[in-house]
Formats: structure tokens, C-alpha cells, sequence
């Protein structure tokens, strides 16, 4: 398995467990406390983890990809 | 320059172009949801139904495990396995099915009409509309998966599979901040 292969791997499954991780957070802290603000501020964490790695913003500005 | 290689370069310069579409695409949409998010925080306040905190869980968990297999369907594509990318890709819409029957059978089959008030209101324009994101979601994924099939993607081009992995990206981050907007944020009034 090449290195980029393995690179995508990793960053997938990291960027996966971060992100089920954080929702059993804001599902915990929703069971004590229906804190809006934090609520929000954990999606936005969520949100931007997404759009950097599985969404590949940066492709917009670079030619990453179909290399 | 061979007549191969200045078609590739065009279909990069093109690449370009089709990715900034798409985001533009997405922002657009952004007015569609953010307007359902600030009609909800507009109209619900401080107070959310009383809604099953499981099944919330559940359908959020299915939809972000799908995100994730997506996401292995397009590095299978880009690295030319075959096998992972179908594979996940079936699998992203099994999943995408799950949720989709998760919302449509059991949340909306609860007490929550959308004729009852604000709460019914919001709680069907939010699921609904997200649902219907969802279902074209796994339409394109079909269509993906036909034409992966009949092997037309390649590690160099695959635009059709980066673009439904995004689309499908964008539909699970809409349900990021529907997620706790609807099921957890405020209090059940008594």
C-alpha cells in the first residue's frame, strides 16, 4: 500500500472518530444542559473537520486530486 | 504534446471550474437551511419537542458512519481499488437508505403532525427538506456506482465520484447543526 493510500486511510478514519467523539459529547452535555452556545460551537468544530477532509475545500485552491 | 496529454490538462482546467461550481452550488443552499435553522431558533426559542433522544442519535450516527464510507468510496476511486470503491459506495447508500427510513418512519410517525403548531412546522420543513437532499444523495450515488461498474473512472479522472462524495459530505454537514438544533439544544416545555 503506497503512503498516500495509507495517508487517506488514516486521515478518514481520524477525522471519523473525531467527529463521533465530539457528537457523544454534545449529546452528554445535552443531557445536563441544553447550553445553545456550546451546542453550536461543537457542530461548528464538527462542520469544519467535514468540510477540510471529506470535502476537500482546499482542492479549490490547489490542484490536489486526480494527480 | 500528445493529443492525450493536452486533453488531460483540460480536463484539470476544467476540474477547476466544476469544483467552483459545486461550492457555489452549496452556498446558495446555505440560504435554504440557514433559513430553516433561523426560522427554528426564531420560532422555537429557547425550547425544542419532545422527540426521541434515541432515535436521534441513532439516525445521525447511521448518516455519519455513510460519510465516512463515502469517504473511503472516493479514495478507492482515486487510487483505482475497484472493490473499496464500490463497495463503499453501496454500502454509503444502504446507509443514506437507514437514515432516510429513520426520519420518515419513526420520527414522523411520533405524535408530531406538521399541521401542529411551530413545533410541527419546523420539525417537518427541517427533516423534510433535508430528506429530500438526502434521497437525490442516493440517487446520485446509484448513478455512480452504474457508471463505476461499466469502469468509466479512472485515478486521474473520477469527477462524477469526487462530486457525489461531496454533495453527500454537504447533506451530513447540513445535519450537523439540524442535529442538535432539533433533538438537544433548549428545554421540552412542560
Amino acid at each position: 500500500m503506497s503512503d498516500k493510500k495509507r495517508a487517506a486511510y488514516r486521515t478518514g478514519i481520524v477525522v471519523f472518530l473525531v467527529v463521533a467523539a465530539l457528537t457523544a459529547v454534545e449529546f452528554y452535555l445535552a443531557s445536563i444542559s441544553g447550553a445553545i452556545a456550546v451546542l453550536f460551537f461543537i457542530a461548528l468544530i464538527k462542520a469544519a473537520l467535514i468540510v477540510r477532509y471529506f470535502m476537500h475545500v482546499n482542492r479549490l485552491w490547489t490542484d490536489e486530486g486526480h494527480e | 504534446m500528445s493529443v492525450a496529454t493536452t486533453t488531460l490538462s483540460q480536463y484539470r482546467a476544467q476540474l477547476r471550474s466544476n469544483r467552483l461550481g459545486l461550492w457555489l452550488f452549496f452556498i446558495s443552499e446555505l440560504f435554504l437551511f440557514g433559513g430553516l435553522l433561523i426560522s427554528r431558533f426564531y420560532l422555537w426559542g429557547g425550547t425544542r419537542p419532545d422527540l426521541d433522544q434515541r432515535l436521534g442519535l441513532i439516525v445521525t450516527s447511521i448518516l455519519l458512519l455513510s460519510s465516512f464510507f463515502m469517504y473511503l468510496a472516493e479514495v478507492g476511486a482515486e487510487h483505482e481499488n475497484r472493490r473499496l470503491f464500490l463497495f463503499s459506495l453501496i454500502m454509503t447508500a444502504l446507509l443514506g437508505t437507514a437514515f432516510l427510513l429513520g426520519v420518515v418512519i419513526f420520527e414522523w410517525g411520533g405524535e408530531i403532525r406538521p399541521w401542529d403548531g411551530a413545533f410541527g412546522a419546523i420539525l417537518y420543513g427541517m427533516t423534510g427538506m433535508h430528506a429530500l437532499h438526502v434521497a437525490s444523495g442516493i440517487v446520485l450515488i446509484l448513478i455512480v456506482a452504474y457508471n463505476g461498474l461499466r469502469g468509466r473512472y479512472t485515478a486521474e479522472r473520477h469527477w462524477g465520484v469526487e462530486a457525489c462524495a461531496i454533495y453527500w459530505h454537504y447533506v451530513d454537514v447540513v445535519w450537523i447543526f439540524f442535529y442538535p438544533a432539533i433533538y438537544l439544544m433548549g428545554t421540552v416545555p412542560t
